[in-house]
């Protein structure tokens, strides 16, 4: 377990641990290298089940000659519509080890868009996950003539489906099998003559206005990425992972699939995306990454665990994250911790900090990963003071994932660290935008030339939308996305996303967005924490019965305003927030609300409740 | 959407009043902060499945069982964990899930034992009258054993107790359990019957949606210990959730079958 005073275990990994410059190259590297050691393992009826670096070996070459009998070419796309399963991943790397294009499609995906993203990526095979999927794809076949096979992961109440279009992935795998008779090396051949320059994969990147846009990442960036990433968060076969996050997002395939490829540490998947919080405390994951929302779901489950806790264990809590507090201060500050401190820390730990990093499941974490989104400085010190070091990354889909890190040695909440030694970043003297350089930059967007060239400058420079600023350490910290600065009626810079930051810190709130662009002050759009927001309800004797009356009760009301003034107090005057209303409807990931990652996109908010925001002013 | 804090209920106060009720069994919460409303004179209806709390809700406005939290008001006054004997006399009676009726005792008997707490020997035989008139079979049967009777017949006896200490509100719980779809429908007319014709109030607990649905005014959906969803039954019926999982009907999408289960919502 990590102290934070002594993160000497978190050291680069500066040795090529497995040769290949593409991901097939590299993946069949790996398994010769590591043959019967355990990679992933999954869930089958409620018992873990292995899957050996050989096995997986096994299943994706059959199912990359299948791929081959099916008539999928190199450069061709096959698509994959799935939760995050172990067969993902061996579809996904079977794709890969055909020299084809792999996509991914987010689950919660509608059927409509399902077919924009077929028909823009020109599908031709499509993986799905189960009979609800499928339900998907079948509903928009016949508008995607190239699309000529699908395949289904799971065939559970599909015993009777007789359609030549649609075959298991078993099937697959047979035909596979069949097919390696035929043409024994085949998936070698395919293997050994995909090109570190090929088109590797496509990562649609959810888009807050218009259609989505597929990014394309060749072998190349994908292979030198994974590499760089070692050098940044290292690594190994002994740490255990959870996969949980999309993997059609960049931050799951990345840094949980093609990572853990390269480095040998295993894979554990969740059962569904319902199970995380259970799942978590089973795995007990040694390097841990997740969005921000994951990480303020956690600490404000501790809070509820704590409200009903006793008046003992209470103070015990306080006075431990106490210690944890001071402990994370000097650590910060760069000095020494004393030996009473960390004496106290040790009882401290016995009290109840190794009890809340049990609850929460990360206490066997080496370390913590957070990206994807913004966060709030104080839940990274409320990490650190449990005596788990958390490390910020910034990145997008465009940088093929993280671009700059925090180093454990030096932690700096607030900041997203200083350049990863693998890419260059700066800033763009005029704008401050934030500006990256190097192989991991991806090729441009499929189809989309213009918008390529908006987005890469003549000199490589990718523009990210980012603003933000550098000190003196070289460590970057965002200010906001570049259009989402609101410049007020009054004239005034303001950067919605630390107004947002600082309440998503509160248990009650889940995400807000802060308005204002032209207006003469400031309001916000919040969506409350229902577990959170019912447990004060319930404690007050706040009669509620549904989600809309919970968020109209007047007292719930004031407890939101209470929040508001609390974060008003830390802003300058020209930054209050004035006024607030509550979203009434309880959102899902389904919901065009939200983004994959469960964040409120803003441009779609503010155009969908344009009668509220202006009831506000 | 109406909802609890602004439904309107004009000048009169509610029959019945719940306000964050949270029961258990031990260290298990059963209904995790229920509020609700019954206004005089309606049919409400609280939906749910197995294990989502319905039945306790009941025992805990009759007194059954003792709340940790959160209070019950019939007729403006607090009956929160109160003798269950004192609710009765108050007007509030249980019909409990699975009849319960006294089997040794006859038909007749089990209809006096309903009247046990009234003085008035006229009122009682009146009342007598009127179920037998409800419940003809009842009174063909009046000197058998109650246990003699079939399943529809002893649910029948088991609402006539019930209405023989001339209620102000019922709680039926399940009646359709156990029961043909032929016996339900009749009974349901029955208790519709009972509301519009004598004006019982009734609160009624059901699994059988649709036959709850088309019976009651106003429902209330129970999910884990806590409403999830209330309306008009009327509007209750015309949700998609409602729809889906409580009165099965779904979309059958292109394959013409479905077996995977829409998430819900809610809305």
């Amino acid at each position: 377990m990590s102290n934070l005073w002594d993160l000497s275990h978190i050291q680069p990994g500066r040795a090529d641990v497995v040769p290949g410059e593409t991901i097939p190259a590299m993946f069949w590297n790996a398994v010769a290298l590591r043959g019967d050691q355990v990679w992933m393992r999954q869930k089958k009826l409620g018992i873990w089940k292995s899957w050996s670096w050989r096995q997986t070996g096994d299943a994706v070459r059959e199912l990359a000659a299948g791929l081959q009998a099916l008539g999928l070419e190199p450069g061709q796309t096959a698509s994959i519509l799935a939760n995050t399963v172990v067969e993902w991943v061996l579809a996904d790397v079977a794709v890969l080890s055909c020299g084809a294009v792999s996509n991914g499609i987010y689950p919660t995906d509608a059927a409509s868009q399902v077919h924009y993203l077929c028909e823009d990526s020109a599908t031709r095979v499509l993986f799905v996950e189960d009979d609800e999927q499928l339900d998907k794809a079948l509903e928009v076949r016949e508008q995607l003539p190239l699309l000529r096979k699908i395949v289904v992961f799971d065939m559970k109440g599909l015993r009777d489906l007789d359609d030549p279009g649609v075959m298991s992935l078993d099937a697959l795998r047979s035909l596979g099998r069949e097919w390696l008779g035929q043409h024994p090396g085949c998936v070698e051949q395919s293997s050994a003559a995909c090109q570190p320059e090929d088109l590797a994969i496509l990562v649609y990147t959810s888009g807050t206005t218009g259609k989505p846009k597929g990014a394309m990442h060749s072998h190349r960036g994908l292979v030198y990425t994974t590499r760089g990433f070692n050098t940044l968060v290292a690594q190994d076969e002994r740490d255990e992972r959870m996969c949980f996050l999309p993997l059609c997002h960049i931050a799951e395939r990345m840094g949980g699939e093609y990572f853990a490829l390269y480095t040998g540490s295993k894979l554990n998947f969740v059962e569904n995306p319902e199970t995380i919080p259970e799942n978590v405390r089973e795995i007990a994951p040694t390097v841990f990454t997740a969005v921000p929302r994951v990480w303020e779901k956690f600490y404000s489950g501790v809070m509820i665990a704590l409200k009903e806790s006793s008046t003992l264990q209470r103070a015990a809590y306080a006075w431990s994250i106490g210690v944890g507090m001071r402990i994370a201060e000097k650590v910060m500050a760069g000095e020494a911790v004393g030996t009473g401190l960390k004496l106290r820390f040790t009882l401290a730990r016995w009290l109840a900090l190794n009890n809340t990093r049990k609850l929460i499941g990360i206490h066997r974490a080496r370390f913590c990963i957070t990206g994807a989104a913004p966060i709030s400085p104080d839940l990274i010190k409320w990490y650190m003071a449990l005596g788990v070091p958390m490390l910020e990354v910034w990145g997008m889909t465009e940088t093929c994932g993280a671009s700059t890190g925090v180093p454990a040695t030096r932690m700096k909440p607030g900041s997203i660290g200083p350049a990863a030694a693998f890419n260059e970043v700066r800033l763009d003297p005029a704008t401050g935008e934030i500006l990256v350089r190097g192989p991991n930059v991806f090729m441009g967007y499929l189809n989309l030339p213009e918008k390529t060239a908006e987005t890469i400058d003549p000199d490589g420079w990718l523009h990210t939308g980012d603003v933000g600023v550098v000190d003196d350490e070289g460590f970057f910290r965002i200010t906001d996305r570049m259009k989402d600065i609101i410049i007020t009626a009054g004239g005034k810079n303001i950067t919605p996303s630390e107004l947002e930051n600082e309440l998503k810190f509160s248990p009650y709130v889940t995400d807000a967005v802060v308005i204002g662009d032209k207006r003469a002050y400031l309001t916000v759009i919040i969506m409350i924490d229902q577990d959170n927001v019912e447990k004060f309800a319930q404690d007050a004797d706040i009669p509620f019965s549904n989600y809309a009356s919970l968020t109209r009760a007047p007292e719930v009301q004031e407890l939101i305003q209470k929040e508001i003034d609390r974060v008003n107090l830390k802003f300058a005057r020209v930054e209050q927030i004035k006024k607030f209303f509550l979203l009434d409807t309880q959102l899902t990931a389904e919901d065009e609300e939200l983004t994959p990652t469960m964040k409120l996109k803003r441009k779609l908010v503010e155009k969908k409740y344009a009668a509220q925001i202006e009831a506000m002013y | 959407m109406s909802t609890l804090t602004d439904r309107d209920d004009g000048a009169q106060a509610p029959m019945l009043k719940l306000l964050n009720v949270e029961s258990s069994y031990g260290p298990i919460k059963a209904i995790r902060g229920v509020s609700l409303k019954v206004r005089k004179g309606e049919i409400a209806t609280v939906l749910g499945s197995n294990g989502a709390g319905k039945s306790t809700i009941l025992k805990t406005i009759s007194g059954i069982l003792d709340p940790r939290k959160g209070s019950v008001e019939f007729k403006g006054q607090d009956i929160t964990a109160k003798d269950p004997a004192f609710i009765v006399q108050q007007g509030l009676l249980h019909v409990p899930e699975g009849r319960e009726v006294f089997p040794l005792l006859s038909v007749h008997d089990n209809l006096l034992m309903g009247a046990y707490t009234r003085k008035d020997r006229d009122g009682v035989a009146r009342d007598m009258e009127m179920v037998y008139g409800y419940f003809p079979i009842l009174k063909e049967r009046a000197q058998q054993d109650a246990g003699l009777l079939s399943g529809g017949q002893q649910q029948m006896l088991a609402i006539s107790r019930a209405l023989m200490a001339n209620p102000d509100l019922v709680l039926l719980d399940e009646p359709s359990l156990g029961l043909s779809p032929k016996l339900t429908k009749e009974i349901f007319e029955i208790v519709v019957r009972i509301n519009r014709e004598r004006g019982t109030t009734i609160l009624l607990v059901e699994q059988n949606a649709n036959m709850a649905l088309n019976a009651s005014d106003y429902g209330y959906v129970l999910e884990n210990g806590r409403i999830v969803m209330e309306d008009t039954c009327e509007r209750l019926r015309e949700k998609e959730d409602i729809k889906e999982f409580y009165l099965g009907m779904k979309e059958t999408g292109v394959r013409g079958e479905r077996r995977w289960k829409k998430k819900k919502t809610w809305r």
